[in-house]
């Protein structure tokens, strides 16, 4: 956005807010990305966002991204190669290779073994998808989903491979994908967050990855577009609950007096600010009872929760993560991005990623019929993958029964499904080795690209100026991908 | 942001249309760089049409082309197009009407020097205090606005006290500025405020965030570090008031002053402060560069306001930055004794050790003895000996016989790897004895302890304590009666233990495992742990063993082969070397700078990638800049000196614009981080230059600035605001009124903690760790193998200290400050938000920092005559109001009832932080009052500077 559009923002922002007697102004109201529906006319339309928001018609309305965090395997999941058993225990072709950087975990293997899966594929739905045995689940919704096996990123691990698909650069600074959005569009609950984070504990014995706040963070964006991490234990919005010795008719009259008090003030000194301060103390005291309310999951009936899996009633549980972003997303909660660790099958894959897979697959597959039968799917995005893929030659020593795999960033597989993608369809091919693409590659900033233009959003033009610059998410690149849009 | 940013376009707008000639930089250079720069400007590969714009030369060339083609009646033709942002009619105008006036082309303005202007004549000069005040004034004037009155005593005092020291004032300060009628009253207290250790503290809060400061290295595992010596030094610098010129050099090149002290080795931990990875796998090369782009983002960040960063992967597109000069600027930081991965212990190389006087003087008393040791040893020609001892075929004790079917007693040893990465391992598994040994946790800051298992029986047991392991170990088990473990031959503790032997194998090594029928003397023990490993390795060949089994060899020699002499100075040295391994481990420490002996090679990265290095580059700056003086090393320090010559455009200008931000809120220009083409032209170009003038020719006197600044009129001015003036000024860019703005996060903190008197005045130190909601480090950590994973809070004075001094992690960062704005600190920031959302609502209701300092505030104040009064002078250095006393008292008399009927809730209430309760308190009274002082605290004018 050029420097005069900002200015004009800011005019009708301060206008708006200036005119706004009662309740709450709009400068309120988008800090947090919180923004207010218009309760005479019951309106639903998105309020706190910029103007000429979103582009065009939007198809989908809100996103649960479930980031697979470690690096899912696709060769044992989702990229069937059945002739891999012909070159098993073989040292990688060099023609298959090329010369391409590995980590500094297998840059000193003598050989590089190749490891088929030892999983059974098969195929499901009229789309007569190939499907991992690991992923029962999944395969109940192939015809719900779009599989693209052809996403590649730049980075190679962990670190810069999360940062790059969050934020667009392998490099901390950037915003996050979650940012952008309720930036961009802003939120249709005027009492929760517009993006939500989810981080899930850990299900198995399987070695978590650490993340870092910045995936969410709003980098040079605002800080109040940052998300809100809805924690598991304890409150679950920081220092959400009264004081203990501080009941509700206590807080109530602390607020009145404040807000007598500050009000005064504000009479007095002119600064539109103190009312700002005013209003969000309203705010803080609705989310008191709207963020408890949306986390009680004793409304949820018994075959709801069954749907979802045994973890569904274990709270941090990533099941009970994905029922609750399904009640985020049903109260108008724009982004909720959830982090599932344990994917970082280096050794025992075999073992490991049959535990990860078993907490992960139901869950994942409920989510997606659950939204579906609410009549949510249409318009909400479901995300589903990893920051890259795993190497078809094993990690450590390859057994009948036993392999590792490094990570793998030339291509790996991801899955949508609703809200503007196409249902039952596989995108990409790689080669025998699912090492290299061979057709319809899809790049980190492809994907960042199409879930923006399924919000109505032209990556393009989703800007801000920062140290002279306009950045965007997807930088200086960046394709729709046509072939995954309705 | 606020609402109403970037309104200084209207005062450009309102000047344009009235100003008979258009000013090249301040109207026309701003829209040709928003706009025809990225396509037409610095990039040459990118360029289009051979058309530059950002030149003369290049402007001369094309300003016959430009007018026709902006204004081009066919929209497909108009430049620039729909993609660049088509330009606007009152843009079209301005550049049309610059062209007919000759197009007359000007060097951007922050590229050349600084001019001093002398302070323009105002009408009211009886307001002015200073030269600052002659600028503002005038601008004021001819936007026909008034200054606003004096603040208010209080106010002003309250407001200069947190912006010099970052503390309020305390009452009894407040009454002594009241009382104080004399004409200089006001000029004491700055000075006052300007000689406190805690002026240090303020000016160095800013700093960290330029620096990056951090206490964990950040990416992945974000473990821990420890730069707090470098932060006591900032502090102690601005305390000192070190001029800027050295303060710059102490930190760009320290370490390349001639015969450099322990502080200007120290100042150079500047550049350390970045993020450093190690995480498994990562490839060196990609990071080692990444350091150093970070120093070269840093570095032109803070002294040059200059946005380098953006030549990483091509020529600058809006300034003259070749991609090439980039890299030659990389080349000065490109030279540092480090590693591309590293830090997974703390503090990584190169850093400098920082004894204090004992640690140091017994450092030298054992160098001195072990040096005379090993000289005595090297005499007696050790090799020698030992062969000697060993072509000798020396005895061994015979060992106790062992029975496989034993049960009285066991011996094995063992090695276990140092990281564990499943929960149980076996290392034992006999019909009669099962040994395992756990996954380990955390011990102390950086190792990791495991414990012992063993099964004898339905019983289990467990060592008591966690040991460090990843050497050889032996255990001897005696089984008879109550069993007791020997580790390496020392007993030790055990207590039963409820668990199961694990399936899993071992992660490590077993070997030499013997059962016996009775149990082991403890010469036995030795023979087994420590004779019969030495005949082992004595029975390989010499040339086949080994460095371990060398070492290990050497080791029995010296204990029992070697004369009793050697094996006396042995013991002694042996003893002097884990001594000096303890001690400097004890020893605090600071990442620095420090040259290799042969510097690496710099290259040009095509497109920023590391694994793309072209052209070989040697150091230099930009050339649209002043060159490197001809006798100037070309290396960091030539580079200081040339920010600190006096004549580089920048530095100046830069250093004082953030003072400025500091005290107004804004820069005088808002993009502090930005003076190149795309940043905004300055509000008071005048005031800017003779400020960085001022600074220059005052020796670059921090102190002085400071005090000039807040002894103008313009920041002592009340910060009311009519609606007429924030409709025309929202962010007080003209500075017709004081400043009026919400605490920086540390401050919103330390304010409480003032108030309620709570805040240590200790300054400097280790960082610490004062409340915070658990879970939120361990939620997103790494396990237990590395520090910094799990949140320990600190007790007692720990919890008071200021805020700047909590443990900062940048994966995880305080979470009631980041709440307030405050950064991550992965990047330097030279300008934060000012943002006011419901969660900091929650923070000041919630947070048991200011629950506690609520309930601490109300208990003394309860004490007094008139609590509420003391409660507003503590907070807000005022009396209540007739309204606000109403109101509280109000809500106490309701609290009082209320807790009556509730002591549960009172005991609660007050049981909220460590602080003791005082005795002789009423409790359901301090309850109810605790509920007015939380009140308090949450009003916007306590967390206000006004």
């Amino acid at each position: 956005m050029d420097l005069r559009k900002q200015f004009e923002l800011a005019m009708t922002r301060r206008a708006l807010f200036s005119r706004a007697s009662t309740g709450l102004g709009l400068a309120a109201l988008n800090a947090l990305g919180l923004a207010q529906a218009s309760a005479a006319s019951g309106d639903k339309s998105p309020t706190g966002g910029l103007p000429g928001l979103p582009h065009f018609a939007a198809k989908a309305k809100r996103v649960i991204f479930l980031h697979q965090s470690g690096g899912p395997a696709q060769q044992d999941l989702f990229d069937y190669k059945p002739q891999l058993e012909k070159h098993r225990g073989i040292d990688l072709p060099a023609s298959i290779r090329m010369g391409q950087r590995i980590t500094g975990m297998t840059s000193g293997q003598a050989t590089f073994p190749v490891a088929p899966s030892l999983f059974k594929f098969s195929q499901h739905g009229q789309s007569g998808t190939w499907m991992s045995e690991l992923l029962p689940w999944t395969s109940k919704i192939v015809d719900d989903i779009t599989l693209v096996k052809s996403v590649n990123t730049d980075a190679i691990n962990h670190d810069p491979a999360i940062t790059f698909i969050q934020t667009g650069s392998q490099q901390p600074g950037r915003p996050s994908l979650g940012s952008w959005v309720s930036y961009g569009l802003g939120s249709e609950n005027q009492s929760l967050p517009a993006f939500v984070v989810l981080v899930s504990q850990s299900s198995a014995v399987n070695i978590d990855q650490p993340l870092f706040s910045r995936l969410w963070s709003s980098g040079f964006l605002p800080s109040n577009y940052q998300g809100v991490s809805f924690r598991s234990s304890g409150d679950p919005v920081l220092f959400l609950s009264d004081a203990p010795g501080i009941d509700r008719e206590t807080r109530r009259r602390m607020l009145d007096s404040l807000k007598a008090i500050n009000g005064t003030h504000s009479t007095e000194f002119g600064d539109p600010e103190i009312e700002t301060r005013i209003t969000q103390y309203e705010m803080a005291y609705r989310m008191q009872t709207s963020v408890p309310e949306l986390m009680d999951m004793s409304k949820e009936s018994a075959a709801t929760l069954d749907m979802y899996g045994p973890d569904a009633r274990k709270p941090g549980s990533y099941a009970s993560h994905c029922l609750l972003a399904r009640r985020l997303v049903e109260r108008g909660v724009r982004f909720v991005q959830l982090y599932k660790r344990g994917w970082d099958q280096h050794n025992d894959l075999p073992r490991d990623l049959r535990r990860q897979c078993e907490a992960v697959d139901q869950p994942s597959a409920a989510l997606v019929m659950d939204l579906k039968q609410r009549g949510l799917l249409d318009d909400t995005l479901v995300v589903w993958g990893g920051e890259f893929g795993r190497t078809v030659y094993s990690q450590g020593r390859l057994t009948d029964t036993n392999y590792g795999r490094d990570h793998h960033p030339r291509n790996f597989a991801m899955w949508f499904a609703g809200g503007g993608m196409k249902r039952g369809v596989s995108i990409g091919e790689t080669d025998d080795f699912s090492y290299n693409i061979t057709q319809d590659p899809v790049h980190i900033h492809d994907i960042q690209a199409t879930i923006m233009h399924c919000l109505g959003v032209n990556h393009k033009k989703l800007t801000y100026r920062f140290q002279g610059r306009d950045f965007r998410l997807t930088d200086v690149h960046g394709n729709v991908v046509e072939k995954m849009l309705a | 942001m606020r609402p109403g940013s970037l309104l200084a376009l209207s005062f450009l707008c309102s000047l344009a249309a009235s100003a008979q000639k258009v000013d090249y930089v301040r109207e026309v250079r701003p829209i040709l760089s928003d706009r025809c720069f990225a396509c037409h400007g610095p990039d040459e590969a990118n360029r289009k049409a051979n058309l530059r714009l950002d030149t003369k030369e290049g402007m001369e060339a094309a300003l016959a082309k430009i007018g026709p083609r902006i204004a081009h009646e066919k929209k497909a033709l108009r430049m620039p197009p729909p993609q660049s942002g088509v330009l606007t009619e009152p843009q079209i105008a301005t550049l049309q009407k610059w062209i007919g006036q000759g197009g007359e082309w000007k060097m951007h303005w922050s590229y050349l020097p600084p001019k001093r202007a002398e302070a323009p004549v105002v009408k009211n000069a009886a307001w002015a205090r200073t030269d600052i005040d002659r600028f503002i004034l005038a601008r004021l004037e001819k936007e026909n606005l008034k200054p606003a009155p004096r603040a208010g005593k209080a106010t002003l005092l309250r407001r200069v006290s947190l912006d010099l020291t970052g503390l309020p004032p305390t009452p009894a300060e407040v009454t002594a500025f009241l009382n104080d009628t004399s004409a200089n009253a006001y000029e004491k207290v700055v000075d006052r405020l300007l000689a406190s250790p805690h002026y240090g503290e303020r000016m160095a809060m800013p700093w960290l965030d330029l620096a990056r400061y951090a206490d964990t290295h950040g990416y992945h595992i974000d473990s821990h570090r420890d730069m707090s010596a470098w932060r006591d030094w900032v502090i102690n610098s601005f305390n000192q008031n070190l001029p800027y010129d050295k303060f710059t050099v102490w930190q760009l090149a320290g370490d390349l002053l001639p015969n450099p002290s322990k502080d200007q080795l120290l100042a150079t931990a500047f550049n350390r402060n970045h993020m450093i990875n190690y995480e498994g796998g990562a490839i060196p090369e990609e990071y080692l560069t990444e350091y150093v782009i970070d120093r070269v983002e840093a570095t032109a960040n803070v002294w040059m306001g200059m946005t380098m960063g953006c030549a990483r992967c091509h020529d600058h597109k809006y300034d003259p930055i070749r991609q090439k000069e980039f890299y030659r600027f990389f080349a000065f930081f490109n030279t540092v004794r480090e590693k591309g991965l590293d830090g997974s212990r703390g503090n990584a190389e190169p850093v400098l050790k920082l004894p204090n006087t004992w640690q140091q003087s017994r450092l030298d008393a054992i160098s001195k003895r072990t040096t005379e040791l090993e000289a005595w040893l090297d005499e007696r020609d050790v090799v020698a000996l030992r062969e000697g001892w060993e072509f000798q075929q020396p005895k061994f004790p015979a060992p106790p016989t062992a029975n496989e079917k034993g049960t009285a007693a066991a011996s094995l040893r063992f090695k276990m790897s140092s990281r564990l990465d499943t929960v149980e391992s076996l290392l034992l598994d006999q019909p009669q004895l099962k040994v395992w040994i756990d996954g380990g946790e955390a011990i102390g800051r950086n190792r990791r302890g495991s414990r012992l298992y063993f099964q004898s029986g339905a019983q289990v047991w467990r060592t008591k304590d966690n040991f460090v392991t990843g050497d050889w170990q032996h255990a001897a088990l005696n089984l008879t009666g109550t069993p007791v473990l020997y580790l390496d031959t020392k007993p030790v503790t055990l207590e039963p233990a409820k668990a199961t032997a694990p399936k899993n194998p071992p992660k490590g090594s077993k070997e030499d495992i013997r059962f016996f029928d009775r149990a082991l003397t403890a010469d036995e023990i030795r023979i087994l742990a420590i004779d019969e490993p030495a005949k082992a390795i004595l029975a390989i060949a010499a040339d086949k063993r080994s460095g371990e089994q060398r070492r290990a060899l050497l080791d029995y020699f010296f204990e029992h082969g070697a004369p009793a002499g050697v094996r006396d100075v042995n013991r002694e040295l042996r003893a002097l070397y884990l001594e000096r391994d303890d001690l400097d481990a004890t020893i605090p420490s600071a990442m620095v700078m420090s040259e290799m002996a042969i510097p690496r090679e710099s290259k040009v990265l095509a497109r920023g990638d590391y694994r793309n290095g072209t052209e070989v580059v040697t150091p230099g700056v930009p050339s649209f800049l002043p060159p490197l003086s001809p006798s100037a090393p070309k290396n960091r320090l030539g580079l200081a000196q040339w920010l600190t010559s006096g004549d580089h455009p920048l530095t100046a200008r830069v250093a004082v614009n953030r003072f400025w931000q500091m005290y107004f809120g804004t820069g005088l220009v808002k993009t502090v981080e930005d003076f190149g083409s795309q940043g905004e032209y300055p509000m008071h170009v005048e005031l800017l230059d003779w400020l960085a003038t001022e600074f220059v020719q005052s020796g670059w006197d921090v102190r002085h600035m400071q005090k000039l600044i807040v002894m103008s009129a313009a920041y002592q001015q009340s910060s009311k605001v009519t609606p007429e003036l924030h409709e025309k000024d929202p962010e007080n860019r003209l500075v017709a009124r004081g400043p009026r703005f919400r605490l920086p996060a540390e401050l919103v903190r330390d304010n409480a903690l003032a108030v309620s008197g709570l805040l240590s005045g200790k300054i400097g130190g280790e960082s610490v760790l004062p409340y915070h909601p658990p879970g939120v480090w361990e939620d997103i950590a790494y396990g237990d193998t590395f520090s910094a994973q799990r949140y320990v809070q600190d007790h007692g004075d720990k919890l008071y200290r200021r805020s700047m001094y909590s443990f900062w992690k940048r994966t995880a960062p305080p979470v009631s400050l980041a709440t307030f704005d405050a950064p991550d600190r992965e990047k330097c920031i030279a300008r934060r938000a000012t943002t006011n959302t419901p969660l900091q609502a929650l923070v000041l209701l919630n947070d048991p920092t200011y629950i506690e300092a609520a309930r601490v505030l109300a208990a003394q104040a309860m004490a007094t005559p008139d609590p509420l009064a003391f409660m507003f002078h503590r907070a807000v250095s005022r009396a209540p109001s007739a309204q606000e006393s109403t109101l509280l008292r109000a809500q106490l008399a309701k609290q009082v009832t209320l807790y009556r009927n509730w002591q549960e809730g009172v005991d609660k209430l007050l049981k909220v932080g460590e602080a003791p309760v005082p005795a002789g308190r009423d409790r359901v009274m301090l309850a109810a009052w605790t509920t007015v002082a939380s009140t308090i605290l949450n009003l916007d004018e306590t967390i206000t500077k006004e």
